[in-house]
């Protein structure tokens, strides 16, 4: 900014917030139009046919026996209509559009990584798998392969045909060292040893070790990746990071404005659609995700009906911003829906390379500081609930006897003094012999976290810790945790079909970046247990060593976990319509267009539903909870 | 505005959570200043700082013991919850939250003070320097001219193109910004203004004849410059400062407000300004710190137009 004008005087001083606003505005908008020609980039596809491999024909085994499922309830509605646009938003434009890589990672990566479609789906209700790109799929007799029969209608969004060949690929290219993806790299290897081709139509995935079925379908499955677009090489990373790859889901993405918005557009008769389980889902021609860096502007946005959802998990949303007239007259609705379903890990994640979080009595000192139930109880109005460990919801594989440590002076007292803290200074913060404070920086990325986290600072204070509060936009502090040179991150994974160790705390992964073993824990004896539970077969088996690695995990004290929300809570204009049973046992967000995305956009209600407010005609208010799934 | 900065300074015997005075089995005790001490000290079941405010009722009723608190007994990070009901509350006597609480529980009150104090501490030392700096060297653009003067002329003009804005982003996304380095890295961006002004004026006073004169009886550069020219141009100084202190509060301010300021939970305006705009159903946190940043704005604009005029040379100087 012009510094001029800055030293000498007389600003008026919104005008000099206006001035920093346009200023961010005007570069965006130059950085975006310089994008356009990278964006639209239609390079002819074939010319990479003559560097590809050629894959060898294998002979199917005999005796198969294919399965399928074509039985299960579908979950979406007959009444669905198709069309509309689905208007939603981000918090930071995504920093890649590569869903792996460097900086792939990010929140957006959930959009992308909906439309790469696998080879099974799992049913949300019945937890039974059931087709999507593979019609039918069979066991070797070795217990660690799986045959797939794929869709033969199945296309990419360019037209092209999906065969066996973007299989094979999938894994040639999870392998390279050109797309610097260590953990995929990992996976592609040890976990998944190869992929064979019988015909175009025909694949099997053989696996490092024997698992039961019901997991082998999970474990060595794969998603295809379009062999007719990628050129892989060192420069892979660069000039793939804009570039809009073909996809096997309903949606393409078609118009990407840097630093502004994302927008998605229906494939034309997408092959899903003869799918039972996928029918009737996906139901807006247009999703256009705009950037709002500020969930309170989202909320103004939301409210003048230029976004047609929004959440409302957030207590202070859901008791006091979501009522008024537009709530009252039935304009906006809301819905609480209660799922069941594995809990993301929200809480303190510690990285035990720093010096003084290396010691096991200061991290546990540090747990038994942090006064999670005041948090809950006060700021949080008791909507949360306090989770208990990192896997929570995995059904047997989570250890019930595991409680989380609470908020105990005493205890605390007890294992800082052991570490060497022992007295205060005039500040009430301990110091040690050497007169170092016990203090500790926290990296949070959510201006909407900052009460949780003042709350949590001024009790730590209490047991003589030091919180210094980072607040960074998302996705500088997760590049931030990544490059592991955070102390604590307030952060939480999301959540997969069984618990996994191996990238949260295998030592493989540790003391390098761009793994997600963000506590850099590196214990031999926890790699032996990790490895075997890798490697078992027997589902008894791997559920007692999970119960054991979340145990000596949770001895490790690394990880503070703080709460979950086993439920939904969203508000949306009356022109949003849903099932009958509204979600389903495992949904997310209701009305998340690229999740499981039953909903629908009714066009003529939207007109109807303006007018009225137009015209103040009202409508009932509506505010529906549905307890179909809830546990207790 | 000098009685407001007077009590700034004693903020701490005025709105504080730590007693101003404590007397406990005949010793009396001064918590504001000497530092942390533990509930067990005074017989409480904690070993953490007391809370004086559970002191007050714990010794009432004894005559022996007693607690002097501050007219407002709140810091400005203590989060405090009511019984049964959740964080805004509203202004309250009853509570002695004069202005309520923001949506953490903290005390407006205590935030908008402490937050002021911050505030124009960081403006003042940000002149200081800025005019430290931009006088010398356009002093010296102006006494020297020449080819000095155009290379700093060029250099000022590249340095002000440096946008500074980005310059905090980068920095808040890589350090937690301090007080020292928010004021270190205004000084870096922000010390070129003052230099045109002063470069003009002293061009302006070089060419006066007193100073001719006082060359012509020999008299040297340090001369020349400390005793005849500066102190002629201390009315463009003097008349600069009070707009370069509201400057200086409403960069801290705009800063805080969009998240690169200093970091939380430091009492800071801006940051009471975005709670109070993305919580306008708390209306008592914006009008607060909106009516606190307004008075003491137009205070600060008073005092300059006032300082203005008293150094306006039309009223004191005729010209031929």
């Amino acid at each position: 900014m012009s510094n001029r004008n800055f030293s000498t005087c007389k600003i008026n001083w919104i005008a000099f917030y206006a001035f920093l606003w346009l200023l961010v505005g005007c570069s965006e908008q130059k950085e975006s139009e310089s994008t356009v020609s990278t964006v639209n980039d239609t390079e002819s596809n074939s010319y990479l046919v003559e560097i590809l491999p050629s894959y060898q024909n294998e002979l199917l085994p005999e005796g198969l026996r294919w399965e399928t499922n074509n039985s299960d309830p579908i979950f979406s509605s007959n009444e669905a209509k198709r069309g509309g646009t689905f208007n939603s938003w981000i918090l930071s434009f995504p920093l890649t559009l590569r869903t792996v890589g460097p900086d792939s990672n990010g929140s957006f990566a959930t959009y992308t990584r909906a439309n790469n479609l696998g080879l099974v789906g799992i049913h949300p209700n019945t937890l039974d798998y059931y087709p999507v790109l593979a019609t039918h799929w069979a066991f070797g007799d070795d217990g660690r392969t799986v045959y797939y029969r794929l869709n033969e209608d199945a296309t990419w969004s360019d037209g092209e045909p999906v065969t066996a060949d973007d299989f094979m690929f999938a894994v040639d290219f999870m392998r390279s060292e050109h797309i610097v993806a260590p953990w995929y790299n990992n996976h592609y290897t040890s976990v998944i040893v190869s992929v064979s081709k019988y015909d175009d139509h025909t694949i099997s995935i053989e696996g490092a070790t024997a698992k039961p079925p019901e997991e082998m379908l999970n474990e060595y499955g794969l998603s295809p990746i379009p062999r007719h677009f990628h050129r892989l090489d060192e420069n892979w990373v660069q000039e793939y990071n804009w570039r809009l790859a073909p996809t096997t889901g309903a949606y393409r993405i078609s118009i990407v404005e840097k630093g502004q918005h994302v927008e998605f557009q229906r494939n034309e008769n997408w092959w899903g659609d003869n799918n039972h389980y996928l029918r009737n889902r996906y139901n807006v021609d247009t999703i256009r995700f705009t950037v709002i860096r500020d969930m309170n502007v989202a909320w103004e946005y939301f409210l003048r009906g230029e976004l047609d959802s929004f959440p409302l998990v957030m207590p202070s949303f859901w008791h006091e911003k979501a009522n008024g007239e537009d709530f009252d007259s039935g304009y906006i609705q809301k819905i609480k829906f209660y799922t069941d379903r594995p809990q993301p890990s929200y809480g303190m994640w510690m990285n035990m390379d720093d010096p003084i979080l290396g010691n096991l009595n200061i991290r546990l000192g540090i747990a038994h500081a942090i006064n999670v139930e005041k948090m809950l109880n006060t700021l949080l109005r008791g909507d949360y609930e306090r989770l208990k460990m990192q896997f929570e919801g995995y059904g047997d594989y989570s250890n019930p006897s595991i409680q989380p440590r609470e908020f105990d002076l005493l205890q605390a007292d007890n294992y800082l003094a052991a570490a060497g803290f022992r007295d205060r200074g005039p500040d009430a913060i301990r110091v040690n012999e050497d007169g170092q404070r016990l203090a500790f920086r926290v990296v949070y990325g959510s201006q909407e976290h900052t009460p949780r986290l003042v709350l949590l600072r001024e009790e730590a204070k209490k047991a003589g810790i030091e919180l210094n509060l980072q607040l960074l936009d998302s996705s500088a502090q997760f590049k931030q945790i990544l490059e592991k040179k955070h102390q604590i991150a307030w952060m939480g994974w999301s959540t997969g079909l069984v618990p996994r160790f191996w990238q949260y705390y295998h030592s493989d992964n540790a003391h390098i970046p761009q793994t997600n073993n963000i506590t850099n824990t590196d214990d031999p004896e926890l790699d032996l247990l990790i490895m075997r539970y890798r490697e078992s077969k027997e589902k008894n088996e791997r559920v007692l060593l999970a119960h054991l690695l979340q145990r000596m995990t949770h001895d490790a004290g690394a990880y503070i976990p703080t709460y979950k929300v086993p439920y939904t809570r969203e508000a949306y204009w009356r022109w949003l319509k849903m099932p009958k049973h509204f979600g389903t046992r495992t949904t997310d967000t209701i009305f998340n267009p690229l999740g499981e995305a039953l909903f629908w956009l009714d066009e003529n209600l939207k007109l109807e539903t303006l007018a009225a407010r137009q015209e103040g005609i009202s409508y009932p208010a509506v505010t529906i909870t549905d307890t179909t799934w809830q546990v207790d | 505005m000098l009685v407001l900065l007077a009590l700034s300074i004693f903020a701490e015997l005025l709105i504080n959570n730590r007693a101003i005075l404590v007397k406990y089995d005949g010793n009396y005790y001064f918590p504001t200043y000497t530092g942390f001490i533990a509930g067990t000290h005074f017989g409480l079941d904690y070993a953490y700082e007391t809370n004086y405010r559970e002191l007050k009722k714990h010794f009432s009723g004894q005559s022996e013991n007693w607690v002097l608190l501050p007219p407002i007994p709140y810091s400005p990070f203590e989060t405090n919850f009511l019984e049964d009901s959740f964080p805004p509350y509203p202004p309250s006597i009853d509570d002695q939250h004069y202005l309520g609480t923001d949506i953490t529980g903290r005390d407006i009150l205590a935030r908008l003070a402490y937050g002021f104090r911050l505030a124009i501490t960081f403006s003042i030392i940000l002149l200081a320097c800025n005019y430290l700096i931009g006088i010398a060297i356009g002093c010296a653009m102006g006494f020297w001219g020449g080819a000095f003067d155009l290379l700093f002329q060029r250099l000022i003009e590249i340095w002000s193109n440096v946008p500074f804005l980005y310059v905090i982003m980068i920095v808040a996304s890589v350090i937690i910004p301090s007080f020292w380095t928010l004021a270190f890295i205004m000084v870096v961006f922000g010390w070129m203004g003052m230099t045109w002004y002063m470069r003009t004026a002293t061009y302006k006073e070089k060419a006066r004849e007193y100073v001719e004169a006082a060359k012509a009886l020999g008299a040297s550069n340090k001369r020349m410059i400390f005793r005849h020219i500066l102190p002629n141009t201390v009315s463009i100084i003097v008349t600069f400062i009070p707009f370069s202190i509201a400057t200086g509060i409403t960069a801290l301010t705009a800063l805080d407000y969009l998240g690169f300021g200093l970091p939380p939970p430091t009492p800071s305006w801006g940051e009471l300004l975005s709670q109070g705009t993305s919580n306008l159903q708390a209306p008592w946190i914006v009008t607060s710190v909106v009516f606190a940043m307004t008075i003491v704005l137009l205070m600060v604009t008073y005092i300059g137009e006032a300082v203005r005029e008293a150094f306006d040379p039309k009223r004191f100087t005729f010209y031929e």
